[in-house]
């Protein structure tokens, strides 16, 4: 069966009793209730922070919002959900790394019962705008998990200003990247060719496109992890030699909060970097004016671009005892309204009608380099893969060995095709 | 009048370390209740490298970390307990930095050592010596964070020895000096000696912080890069809070607890060995 057959049946389910109200939707049914929802720092929860009133304003529903930081909210909802706690309403979840998991433990309410119920789901909330995709991450078989609230992956940015002084073409395929950088180490002695996450957890973010790029794949046809294909290995020689030779001192302990510093400061000239970073590397001075944005070039042979892709979303504790106030959340969260409103904030829209809608265009149409981020997110959702690793429900640990055989390369400790095949025999393991 | 303490003993302490244990002997899948496992995740310790890393990494980190501290400590609250000069502002300078929160410790690592901007690197290069990657070389990273708890924990021992020394009998140093005791021999054969049972006492409470060393690590370089800073602690973590392996994480954790409680018992000893 088909993802979009799957969604579309998940969706198209019978409401559970247990939410049945009588009459049509209205927002302020769940009115003088107070729901706890816990984010990961994201431009879209410091945004949900700042509108938290409207929310309030609309439905009389009270949200407590607490945000950490990617690691302090993942250990602490683990807490929260194991010890089976029902204070905790709403959370944010990376369905596509998490999702397996949680599903498994029981942490995620269906939303499907929710959606398809129309006392408790506004009539125009048009659950199928969300681009298929994104929203296919967040189905497991017929269970809804979360809903889409951004979409993102990394991008190519580079300093045009610093290729034309140097008389650099701009690249345009994988491979003109190392030489791009040869020249700009050669050339421009205070400047630092390249950066890109090197911490361990971190790296296969970034690192997966060039492996899909140089035409390698992280599992193979069957299913079996991938790394010792040949254009895996070359992908694992080009990210290492990239840090490696052209990256920035301590590269490997580097995860994006690093590699935009170094951007917006203007001290790198080429970066492999989140969609999502594109609002805080404005704020620095010069940046918009200097900067090129676009998806990986394609690799020579290859002529593909295939870079990761994925969305968060924001599900309801399995847990909670407020589930129908929660769901008036979530729809208020991911309406066309909220997600326009969301735009100037730098959070890429998931919604279709958004993404094409008037006020996106008129924010990308303020300057050239918005408007080729938005060309760039297109591609990211059209080619991208949420797939960074074989097939596994242990994908945190999958990663971690992914881009430790990365790591052993940047440190001298392995070869290319040594660490390619250690990764494999450790990610087998795990399958 | 015994049983509150009890009851707080039983609650706090005894429940949650039973529990830890009891969880180390299960498998426990995220949402399911735990299911004894028959100590195999006792058995998965012995088979695993990281494992091994992370415990030679611990006693390394530990060792280094206590001789330092104990040997700059003592020297410096000896300097202090000479020095009658603004002792007051001294004391409270040197109480500053354990003090700090460790979260604002690790910021101040990485923004000190940070190999591109940091002002570590800048004053190697204004000394004409090459730059060092500090937290990112895996062959001294332990040796960098090893120097953080240093510079964070040297003066409390200080002030523990400064205390320890001026609460010694003064008649013993002054009969000594007029047998002629000096300088090293002083220290070695008089003031070590009686200063035995105060530097037990900070070896103990240093030895319990150093083997749960944990936040400074985690901030600045979160066990990397690659396995050369992943400690027990860090590796437990990991574990449990990334790979929800929650049973495995126990069971380092319980292996490290022993490890603590071993550290105190030798100090134990050794402290009635060194009373006088």
């Amino acid at each position: 069966m088909k993802r979009r057959e799957l969604i579309g049946g998940a969706l198209s389910l019978a409401a559970a009793p247990a939410f049945a109200q009588s009459g049509g939707f209205d927002w302020r049914r769940q009115d003088g209730q107070t729901i706890t929802l816990m984010f990961n720092n994201h431009p879209w929860s410091q945004a949900m922070r700042e509108m938290a009133t409207e929310f309030t304003a609309r439905t009389g529903i009270r949200a407590r919002i607490e945000i950490f930081n990617e690691e302090q909210f993942r250990a602490r909802l683990t807490t929260f959900m194991q010890g089976r706690s029902a204070e905790l309403d709403v959370f944010m979840t990376l369905a596509s790394r998490e999702g397996p998991v949680f599903r498994k433990a029981g942490w995620y309410a269906d939303l499907a019962p929710l959606l398809a119920d129309p006392s408790l789901t506004a009539p125009d909330y048009d659950a199928a705008d969300f681009a298929a995709s994104i929203q296919g991450a967040n189905v497991f078989e017929r269970q809804v998990v979360a809903v889409p609230i951004n979409q993102e992956g990394p991008l190519f940015y580079w300093r045009r200003d610093v290729f034309e002084r140097l008389g650099i073409p701009e690249p345009r395929t994988l491979e003109d990247i190392p030489a791009a950088a040869a020249v700009i180490k050669a050339r421009e002695p205070g400047m630092i060719p390249w950066a890109a996450r090197g911490l361990r957890t971190a790296i296969p973010y970034a690192f997966v496109g060039f492996v899909n790029n140089l035409g390698g794949s992280v599992a193979t046809p069957d299913g079996k992890p991938g790394m010792s294909q040949p254009g895996s290995v070359k992908a694992i020689e080009m990210y290492a030699s990239l840090l490696k030779e052209y990256g920035p001192p301590g590269a490997l302990n580097h995860t994006f909060t690093q590699v935009i510093e170094l951007l917006g400061a203007g001290r790198v000239a080429m970066v492999h970097e989140s969609s999502n970073e594109f609002a805080n590397i404005m704020r620095f001075p010069n940046r918009a004016n200097d900067l090129g944005v676009k998806i990986l070039p394609p690799g020579k042979e290859s002529g593909i671009s295939k870079p990761a892709a994925i969305g968060w979303g924001i599900a309801i504790s399995a847990h909670s005892r407020k589930q129908a106030a929660a769901w008036t959340f979530l729809q208020w969260a991911t309406s066309k309204e909220t997600q326009a409103k969301l735009v100037s904030a730098g959070v890429a829209p998931p919604r279709a009608s958004v993404f094409k809608g008037p006020a996106f265009d008129a924010w990308t149409a303020e300057l050239p380099i918005r408007r080729a981020w938005a060309e760039a997110l297109v591609q990211l959702g059209r080619e991208g893969s949420g797939v960074f690793q074989p097939p596994t429900d242990r994908i945190p640990e999958a990663r971690e060995k992914i881009g430790d055989a990365v790591q052993q390369v940047v440190l001298g400790r392995a070869t290319p095709a040594e660490a390619a095949r250690m990764a494999d025999e450790e990610l087998a393991k795990i399958q | 009048m015994v049983a509150p303490a009890l009851l707080f003993a039983g609650v706090m302490i005894v429940f949650p370390f039973g529990y830890a244990v009891w969880l180390s002997l299960c498998d426990v899948a995220l949402g399911q209740p735990p299911r004894l496992n028959g100590g195999a995740n006792y058995a998965r310790l012995a088979g695993d490298a990281d494992f091994w890393n992370g415990l030679r990494l611990t006693l390394w980190l530990y060792a280094i970390s206590l001789v330092a501290q104990l040997v700059i400590g003592t020297w410096l609250g000896l300097l202090l307990a000479r020095t009658r000069r603004a002792r007051g502002i001294v004391r409270t300078i040197l109480v500053s930095p354990f003090m700090l929160p460790p979260v604002v410790i690790g910021m101040m690592a990485i923004v000190i050592l940070d190999p591109s901007f940091g002002i570590a690197n800048w004053l190697l290069a204004q000394m004409g010596l090459p730059p060092r990657l500090w937290l990112s070389d895996p062959d001294t990273v332990i040796l960098t964070v090893a120097a953080i708890d240093t510079w964070q924990w040297t003066p409390f021992v200080a002030l523990i020895v400064m205390g320890g020394y001026l609460s010694l009998p003064g008649e013993v140093f002054e009969a000594a000096e007029v047998d002629g005791a000096r300088g090293w021999q002083r220290f070695r054969r008089l003031t070590l000696p009686l200063l035995g049972p105060t530097l037990v006492t900070a070896a103990v409470l240093r030895s319990v912080d150093l083997l749960r060393f944990f936040d400074v690590i985690y901030i600045t370089t979160q066990g990397g890069p690659g396995t050369a800073s992943t400690t027990l602690n860090i590796l437990a973590y990991r574990r449990g809070f990334e790979f929800f392996d929650i049973g495995y994480a126990s069971a380092i954790m319980v292996t490290l607890s022993a490890l603590v409680f071993g550290s105190v018992l030798v100090f134990a000893r050794l402290r009635r060995a060194v009373t006088w």
